[in-house]
């Protein structure tokens, strides 16, 4: 064999290796996620427990694949929406892990964490292609690890925002008609719980804020304009409006409430649109959108 | 009552002066409203969504063809160039006014200095056991000194202390800023615009300003040519080899990849190159003396004399030879050229040429090539094989031979006075949105009194911010306060 074919071989052999991890991964965040849903169909908190500690061998796991990952590629590991979504489920997972630990028994929010890491990984299991390919000439910046990093690490922050938001929306009631035992929220600590989910937020807003002033940067370096109303820009910018909008709300004492909380949910749906959903609102109204952006 | 009847008694209050000071009124009143930014907001990102699902920029007619619907919808509105449509541009106005109100109004309050109420609810209550002067003293030495509060008021029985940077402040400041980048958009939107230029090597080239900015006649009144000229000593473009990977498409064959059960494989085909770089050397001369040289690509531009030049792409000509024909024919890369002499429309696919980097990390020279479709039929090609420079192919029957080759560098250039505005504002309220979420910021009141003899420690404690941590300060002040013989100690629990 030569040298080159040896190059070649080893490099199918690596992505086998990496298929096999990842697709470990998938399935250590499924498990994860029904033993969450099985805590809260039992208010078990040692399932809970469990289902966390599954969850931290997932992201113990797949912080190992991100490694490989880069080591195979020889550079950062986010340039196709493979290595994003793989990149998206482990750093939300780790951000919730990090949050959650400041809870004591409160497990609720995991399921939505761990459901969504798992239809990521499935995502780009299933139907992205996992090829290693060399960074285009556009990504070739200073820019690429910072402008990326930084907005994932916001999207991260978002997705546990609204997982805690979605948890005091439901059991709020419960809590309420004292029926909400065993998951670890009372009547005592729920807005405590809540609080965290503005404090979240007000945290990755810089962040998302960041992504999208550096994005402008990069794409002046770039392409020689800041902005293009590009549907990816313009969704990051929705996303940033309605955040505001969230920010704006917890200042307005008529708006404080169940209209703030719609805002932090509607701006983690939007979040999602940027990353992944740009075109498909077209695509449902049968309206052509000439744009696809590249992914 | 019709409409003219029912709008009469406005127009007639309009036409006094109380009238139109009433309307003002209103306005401002309005314009000063969170709500009021809070609805704009909300117009704002639902106009941005229309703006996702219509193919912004694109031709009314292409829309028409590629089956767009919703064709009136899209005429009256001016759909597919939203971003620039009245309807847009009266909401960010308004979005900028309510932003600029707001921020008078607030700054205009941050001056005049707080008031604050005469009784505070109280959060924790310490007992001292100083008499009420010395405890007095004692408390505000400690606040002072170590935990680092700064007097804010002493307006009836409470005193009102401050640590940290204000959050009013920040936030005003940072509001500010985005008055400040709406400022840089609004230069965009008027003065900018932009071209490009194809620079063949070694030709020189003036810059003649396009008039597609909407203000231009302002910045360039003559419309002429650049004094200076663009000049391409070289363009070179560098390859990398990017093996294809067999990978299957359906979801069980992946799920068994995944199993271990079979192995995806990455193969080397000769079209599997990607490009790794382009580049220019250009140098800007002005009347035989050269002003600057600069080797520019993607992420690289050259900046001279207000415009920025970036390297776009390129523009390849070939020239062929079809049988012996003794004139050589000239064909663009990558377009459609309908061959006299063989009577067929070939395409030429991109002329490689430049440095190719190995898989196995050596670089070496590509030896010239193309490859070569035939046009079938409509949007159809059949491949036909590779030329190298110097060959040939036989096509139809007859031989074409590759006998040159040039490249040319295409440019965009831009001219935007707005971006040093946006860059800086952005970074201002970057730089102060972070002091101010991730900052830590406390309001402090006290009061001091007696109750049965015993003397307390009444405290309101207020905190914005993530890196603000009240029990901390509280935590801190009874441990101060014990050290001191301020405090009693506490009691073991019985
Ligand atoms: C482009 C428009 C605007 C943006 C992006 C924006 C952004 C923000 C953000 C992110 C916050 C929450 C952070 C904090 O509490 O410091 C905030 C708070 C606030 N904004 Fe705005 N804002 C905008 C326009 C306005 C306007 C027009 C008004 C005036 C009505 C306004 C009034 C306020 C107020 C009163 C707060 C509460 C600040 C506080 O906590 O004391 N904003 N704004």
């Amino acid at each position: 064999m030569s040298n080159y074919d040896l190059i070649l071989s080893r490099n199918s052999f690596l992505l086998g290796v990496e298929l096999r991890i990842f697709w470990s991964v998938a399935f250590l965040y499924g498990l994860s996620t029904l033993i969450f849903l099985f805590h809260i169909l039992t208010r078990r908190a040692s399932a809970g427990k469990a289902a966390q500690v599954l969850l931290s061998v997932a992201v113990v796991l797949q912080a190992g694949l991100i490694l490989l990952r880069t080591f195979e590629a020889g550079r950062a590991p986010f340039q196709t929406l493979y290595e994003s979504l793989s990149w998206f489920a482990w750093s939300a997972s780790l951000t919730y892990l990090y949050i959650s630990s400041k809870w004591e028994s409160v497990y609720l929010p995991g399921i939505f964490v761990s459901a969504l890491s798992m239809g990521a990984c499935l995502y780009a299991l299933l139907s992205r292609s996992p090829a290693v390919e060399p960074l285009s000439p556009a990504l070739q910046s200073y820019w690429f690890e910072w402008h990326v990093i930084l907005a994932f690490f916001s999207y991260a922050v978002f997705v546990v925002a609204a997982s805690v938001e979605g948890a005091y929306l439901i059991i709020r009631p419960f809590i309420k008609r004292g029926s909400a035992g065993g998951y670890g929220l009372t009547e005592g600590n729920i807005e405590d719980f809540h609080a965290s989910a503005f404090k979240l937020v007000i945290f990755g807003f810089p962040f998302l804020t960041f992504a999208i002033f550096s994005g402008a940067a990069w794409a002046n370096e770039a392409w020689g304009r800041y902005w293009s109303w590009d549907p990816k820009e313009t969704w990051s910018l929705i996303t940033w409006t309605v955040f505001t909008l969230y920010l704006h709300s917890k200042a307005t004492p008529g708006l404080k409430g169940a209209p703030a909380s719609a805002f932090n949910m509607l701006g983690f749906v939007c979040m999602m649109m940027t990353f992944l959903g740009v075109n498909w609102l077209a695509k449902l109204l049968g309206i052509p959108s000439l744009h696809i952006y590249a992914v | 009552m019709s409409i003219s009847e029912t709008i009469r008694p406005y127009i007639l209050a309009l036409k006094s002066k109380e009238g139109w000071k009433a309307l003002s009124g209103w306005c401002y009143r309005k314009l000063s409203s969170i709500w009021t930014s809070v609805y704009v907001l909300g117009a704002m990102a639902l106009l941005f969504v229309i703006g996702t699902i219509f193919p912004q920029g694109e031709d009314f007619g292409e829309y028409i063809k590629a089956g767009g619907r919703f064709i009136d919808l899209v005429g009256i509105f001016g759909l597919l160039d939203l971003f620039t449509s009245p309807l847009f541009l009266i909401l960010a106005l308004l979005l900028l006014a309510n932003l600029i109100v707001c921020s008078y109004e607030r700054y205009a309050a941050l001056l005049s200095g707080r008031v604050f109420p005469k009784g505070f609810e109280p959060t924790h209550i310490l007992s001292l056991t100083h008499d009420i002067p010395d405890a007095h003293i004692e408390v505000r030495r400690l606040l002072r000194e170590r935990l680092g509060f700064r007097l804010l008021s002493k307006d009836g029985d409470w005193i009102v202390m401050e640590k940290g940077l204000s959050y009013r402040w920040l936030t005003w400041l940072y509001h500010a800023g985005i008055i400040a980048c709406f400022l840089g958009f609004m230069l965009t939107y008027l003065f900018a615009f932009e071209d490009s230029i194809t620079l063949a090597p070694n030709e020189a080239q003036t810059v003649a300003p396009s008039t597609n900015g909407r203000l231009q006649g302002l910045f360039h009144p003559k419309h002429g040519p650049t004094d200076f000229h663009l000049l391409l000593e070289d363009f070179s473009t560098e390859y990398s080899e990017s093996p294809e990977l067999d990978f299957p498409k359906d979801k069980t064959s992946r799920l068994a990849i995944g199993l271990g059960w079979s192995k995806p494989g990455y193969e080397m085909k000769p079209e599997s190159l990607s490009v790794k770089d382009w580049r220019s050397r250009i140098k800007v001369v002005q009347g035989g003396k050269t002003l600057l040289e600069k080797t520019i690509e993607i992420n690289d531009p050259l900046r001279f004399g207000g415009y920025t030049f970036y390297q776009e792409g390129y523009e390849q000509r070939l020239k062929i030879r079809v049988y012996d024909n003794p004139i050589p024919l000239e064909v663009k890369t990558d377009e459609d050229a309908f061959i006299p002499g063989l009577d067929a429309t070939l395409k030429f696919g991109t002329f490689r040429t430049g440095a190719l980097h190995r898989l196995d990390g050596s670089v070496e020279k590509i030896k010239p090539f193309a490859f070569v479709k035939l046009k079938t039929g409509e949007e159809k090609y059949e491949d036909i094989g590779k030329i190298d420079l110097g060959g040939f192919l036989d096509i139809n029957g007859s031989r074409v031979t590759l006998v040159d080759a040039a490249e040319s560098s295409v440019l965009s250039y831009r001219y935007d006075p707005g971006v040093a505005v946006l860059w800086w504002s952005g970074i201002f309220v970057l730089v102060t949105m972070s002091l101010r979420f991730f900052g830590g910021w406390y309001r402090l009141a006290y009061a001091i009194d007696e109750a049965d003899s015993i003397v307390m420690l009444k405290l309101n404690l207020n905190s914005k911010g993530l890196g603000a941590d009240p029990s901390r300060i509280v935590r801190r002040l009874e441990r101060y306060l014990t050290m001191d013989d301020i405090r009693p100690f506490p009691l073991p629990p019985e």
